[in-house]
């Protein structure tokens, strides 16, 4: 490896670094609002076709959702201006860590770890089973 | 001669940037339809400059196995003649249909091709998200006929330098549709839009490099319907920005799979992606069954080859 290839990559990395840093300044990410729950069940439909949900928990900050799909639960998470979901076990769902009102759910998967969920309180009495 | 000494990509790599450039200024002017969110922009880019140091790897093997085949060639083709750049052309373009279509039908070739379709966004630095492993996975083997058949390494290089370079300018929403003769013969913005939506219909369909004929040809092709916009990204999208797992997460995957379940190794390794020994996932083809813009001749789980097993 030459002094030029050197040279070639400080530069591309420069240049990796103007575009980041031109992309946040124009802030262009696609327009979206916060989920609630109409919008978060027309999103668990698109993801999920044909399944039906029992409960829904929406993240207060509108930035997640799970919902119970009978022993599953389906899991919807913000990525960047987009969205990501899985279904995981109910169970699963059920023993996620929740403290100062986060619920970190593990979704196991190497291309979504986990979700944070903003929710008043975590398991749900009625459904913990 | 082995060695190409004009590197399309290099030579275009100015212009890549100004482009990009001018795409996020017109879009913030309201000009062009484009986005582009912070995170997702530094992964595609990041992913383009660890592809190019990631192709520094395997580079030498590959020219080594073109140069050996090319030895044992058939004819000596002339670089310097015309029909000769016109039979790369095709050749070369076709061959790209072959590769990128595997790329999306089997999953270890999935593995490796899958980073370039796990962005939500398309746009021109979407075209940059460019793999880590395609050289390890070596479908660069589909090029070896070309050198056997005569045509010296150095013109290989520089055709696929030159689709390389055309398929860029595709990955953008600024461009709609361009004139029906063009979207005919060639692929175009709107062609790709198609091959990076994860809406069942689109799934698997416009693999094509330059020219589009080679999905009307066999059977691939699907035009952007403006009743189903794009929804671009994977079947099931990603949840992290996180570069390492963007290149090297369906590899973990294959990984997990056939450590869980050895019997099934074939299956989850060369099976279409989405595949699964108790049909418990969704191949492209079962979603597109499911979703009615298929027919529904897709066995659950099996393994028959059918055009539409990728995702993205």
């Amino acid at each position: 490896m030459d002094h030029a290839f050197f040279v070639q990559l400080a530069l591309s990395m420069a240049a990796v670094g103007v575009l980041v840093a031109l992309a946040a300044w124009a802030n262009i990410a696609k327009p979206s609002s916060p989920l609630d729950e109409r919008r978060a069940r027309d999103l668990l439909a698109y993801e999920f076709p044909g399944r039906s949900l029992d409960a829904i928990w929406v993240a207060s900050d509108g930035a997640g959702a799970l919902a119970k799909s009978g022993g599953l639960a389906l899991v919807i998470c913000q990525a960047g201006d987009g969205f990501a979901a899985r279904q995981i076990p109910w169970a699963q769902a059920i023993s996620a860590s929740f403290r100062n009102g986060k619920l970190c759910v593990d979704l196991a998967d190497i291309a979504a770890p986990r979700a944070t969920l903003s929710l008043p309180s975590w398991p749900p009495t009625d459904l913990a089973a | 001669m082995t060695e190409a000494a004009f590197h399309p990509v290099t030579v275009a790599t100015p212009f890549f940037i100004a482009s990009i450039i001018l795409e996020i200024v017109l879009a913030r002017l309201g000009k062009a339809d484009a986005h582009y969110e912070t995170k997702d922009t530094a992964a595609s880019l990041g992913m383009g400059l660890g592809s190019t140091l990631a192709g520094l790897l395997t580079a030498g093997m590959i020219l080594a196995a073109m140069t050996w085949v090319y030895q044992h060639r058939l004819l000596t083709i002339p670089m310097t003649a015309a029909w000769a750049w016109a039979a790369i052309f095709l050749l070369e373009d076709l061959t790209y249909y072959v590769f990128h279509r595997i790329s999306h039908e089997r999953r270890f070739w999935w593995a490796a091709h899958v980073n370039h379709h796990s962005s939500q966004h398309y746009n021109l630095s979407t075209a940059l998200r460019q793999t880590w492993t395609g050289g390890l996975a070596g479908a660069w083997v589909l090029w070896l006929p070309l050198a056997w058949l005569g045509f010296p390494p150095a013109m290989i290089a520089i055709q696929q330098g030159l689709s390389l370079v055309y398929q860029y300018w595709i990955h953008t929403e600024a461009i709609r549709k361009l004139p029906r003769w063009f979207e005919a013969v060639f692929n175009t913005p709107s062609h790709h839009r198609v091959h990076h939506a994860r809406n069942a219909v689109y799934l698997d369909r416009n693999y094509a490099g330059i020219l589009i004929v080679w999905d009307r040809m066999f059977g691939t092709f699907q035009p952007e319907l403006d009743e189903e916009p794009c929804r671009y990204g994977l079947v099931k999208n990603m949840a992290t920005f996180n570069i390492l797992r963007v290149a090297f997460h369906e590899w973990a995957g294959i990984v997990q799979d056939v450590a869980r379940r050895p019997r099934h190794a074939l299956g989850y390794v060369f099976g279409p992606p989405g595949w699964s020994h108790d049909g418990s996932r969704e191949t492209s083809a079962m979603i597109k069954a499911r979703a009615g813009s298929e027919p529904a001749d897709v066995e659950a789980g099996g393994l028959t080859p059918n055009p539409a097993a990728g995702a993205g």
